[in-house]
């Protein structure tokens, strides 16, 4: 009785000093085997989800078994059985056994006699099985079996221990892995007067400083000068303190005198009771893309700059061949029918800069040629359709033939006086080989003119010929009973 | 202006221009030149279609370089030097890229007007027939 109060005492002690599971079981299994004078004991623990029973300590067993050996939990093993007793389950002889199976192994070692003893969690949940075997016959007597439950419910917590200490462990290193490998992202932390206490790896690679040039400097040392003075780093964790975070998005200072820019945060630490325990900074080093996204927009200010400068330059230019033309030609006739086409080029170059990009809308195409001419306006003039943005190419070609169009119009049809109208219309469709922009031009209630109905001037060619030469167009050109009708059709993006 | 009347007779030229006001404008004073004018058409497409198409040969070629939304004539230039067709380039840039042999090429800046292409396009075939 006083050997097992000695062995219960030894294995107390081992268990406090030891941090290792399987010491600590193995020593049990020792400790046991040589209480009860079988020499032999095993520890066999739980798996996947209590399908399997893995032999995970033991002493006197031949190699291969401890530590290696798995049995399938079944529903009829002495093992299952000890568990659902909830106690020691004693079997004298297993020969004679018929409450369960015991694992063939054992009776191939020759085990005789064997003690089955659950071990259970702090919270009744099964751990495994302290198993005491025996060669010999024998009969574990009441003493034996008090002495093996009280020694299982010693180690159910010591196991539950070594398990929660050991899960933590493998969190602590799995972040401090994380942590130390993120080497992007600078994390520092302060303490509440916010000076630096932790220096991560990330935070040494941004910022230049090694950790111990670092601890103890204040987190103002990553801040440019211009920050400092205006108390940027003093509003940072003012803000964190009051708010909880404060954004982080400036650039830094590094060690070197490089400035690096930081997308980050810096965050209240706050204990359990909301103590203030310093300050967490997490940033990014996004320097290389604000660099990038800085020279795209010098880039597209500069563009947009020249586009506007060779809009304005083609536009004068335009002014000026239509003014070195009438000091050359004159105003009359042909001149002025030169002046009027361009005019509307000029017109649509207009427009095209308006919109800002190299396109412009077809409705403002027609509204402005027709302006130019007509007061439009129903029921004279009904203009409608989409908007439909035609690229530079199709606008100076589309502009000519609406030109060539509304100054025959206003000459000969439905814009020169009277009971003419003009209908505009435009649609789109869409098919398998793209959108297609078609407009109908319709005039009506023309009284013509005999003589003209055989005229082929140069607009007309322009519509009929021109649109599909380099636009890839489709246009009807009719001259009705009542005036003009004109299709023109065109792929368009 | 100089008589440029019929400098081309007989003669059979490619015109790629994409702009159609220019390109019937062209095709019209080489016609009363006395050329017999292939095309004109506005892309390499139908150029190389065109120069595949015929049969007797060309005599040479007028190229407009930029045939608009990006695309340029250089394809159409290196088939002609494949063919030993001589070619002249007409332009409104400065710049001649592709092949560095284009550079090499006549090259009239736009606005083109009559005299100046036929003059050029006869000293070009001119030239051509003596190195031959």
């Amino acid at each position: 009785m006083l050997k097992r109060q000695q062995v219960l005492a030894d294995f107390g002690d081992v268990a406090l000093r030891s941090d290792d599971l399987d010491g600590v079981l193995n020593e049990a299994c020792r400790l046991v085997g040589e209480a009860l004078g079988t020499g032999r004991a095993k520890v066999l623990e739980i798996e996947h989800e209590e399908q399997s029973l893995w032999v995970r300590a033991g002493v006197g067993w031949s190699p291969g078994i401890v530590g290696h050996l798995r049995l399938p939990m079944s529903e009829h093993s002495s093992e299952t059985f000890a568990i659902e007793a909830a106690k020691p389950v004693i079997t004298q002889d297993i020969g004679k056994e018929e409450r369960f199976d015991v694992p063939p192994f054992m009776k191939e070692a020759g085990v005789v006699a064997l003690a089955n003893v659950p071990i259970f969690l702090p919270g009744g949940r099964p751990y495994g099985l302290l198993q005491v075997d025996d060669v010999r016959p024998r009969d574990f007597d009441d003493e034996d079996t008090q002495f093996l439950r009280t020694y299982a419910t010693i180690l159910g917590p010591v196991i539950d221990r070594l398990l929660l200490a050991r899960a933590l462990r493998t969190t602590e290193e799995r972040f401090r892995l994380t942590v130390e490998a993120a080497l992007d992202y600078a994390i520092l932390i302060s303490d509440p007067e916010d000076r630096i206490t932790d220096w991560l790896p990330g935070a040494a690679a941004v910022f230049g400083w090694t950790a111990e040039e670092a601890i103890g400097q204040p987190s103002a040392i990553i801040f440019t000068p211009e920050d400092r003075e205006n108390g940027q780093d003093r509003w940072e964790v003012e803000t964190a303190r009051k708010e909880g975070v404060a954004p982080n998005v400036r650039w830094h200072l590094r060690k070197d005198g490089k400035r690096v820019f930081i997308e980050g945060s810096t965050r209240a630490l706050r204990g359990p009771n909301g103590a203030l325990l310093g300050f967490l900074k997490v940033g990014q080093d996004v320097t290389e893309r604000r660099r990038s996204e800085e020279r795209l927009r010098e880039n597209a200010a500069r563009l947009e700059v020249l586009v506007g400068e060779l809009q304005h330059r083609s536009r004068n230019l335009l002014g000026v061949v239509a003014s070195v033309a009438s000091k050359t030609l004159g105003e009359d006739g042909a001149a002025a029918a030169y002046q009027a086409r361009l005019k509307a080029l000029s017109r649509a170059q207009g427009l095209l800069s308006e919109f800002g990009s190299d396109t412009a809308d077809i409705g403002a195409l027609v509204q402005a040629e027709l302006a130019a001419h007509v007061e439009v306006k129903p029921p004279k003039v009904l203009v409608s359709g989409p908007e439909v943005h035609l690229t530079s190419r199709q606008v100076q070609n589309f502009t000519l033939a609406l030109h060539e169009l509304t100054t025959n119009a206003v000459k000969y049809g439905a814009l020169r006086d009277g009971t003419g109208q003009l209908a505009i219309n435009w649609e789109v469709s869409r098919s398998e080989k793209g959108r297609r922009l078609a407009l109908t031009w319709i005039e009506s209630g023309v009284h013509l003119e005999p003589g003209q109905v055989t005229r082929r001037g140069y607009g007309r060619d322009l519509i009929e010929r021109g649109l599909s030469y380099a636009l890839r167009g489709r246009t009807e050109y009719v001259l009705g009973a009542d005036g003009v009708r004109c299709r023109i059709e065109l792929p368009i993006t | 202006m100089p008589d440029t009347g019929k400098l081309l007779v007989g003669r059979r030229i490619l015109l790629v221009e994409d702009e159609y006001s220019i390109a019937v404008e062209m095709e019209r004073w080489l016609i009363e030149a006395g050329a017999k004018v292939l095309g004109p058409v506005p892309s390499v497409e139908q150029a190389v279609e065109l120069i595949g198409e015929e049969m007797v040969g060309l005599d040479g070629a007028v190229l407009d370089i930029n045939l608009g939304e990006g695309e340029t004539v250089y394809p159409v230039a290196d088939r002609l030097n494949e063919l030993g067709v001589p070619y002249l380039f007409t332009t409104g840039d400065m710049r001649i890229g592709g092949n560095p042999a284009h550079r090499e090429r006549p090259r009239l800046a736009k606005p083109v007007l009559r005299a100046e292409l036929i003059t050029a396009i006869a000293n070009l075939l001119h030239s051509q027939a003596r190195t031959v």
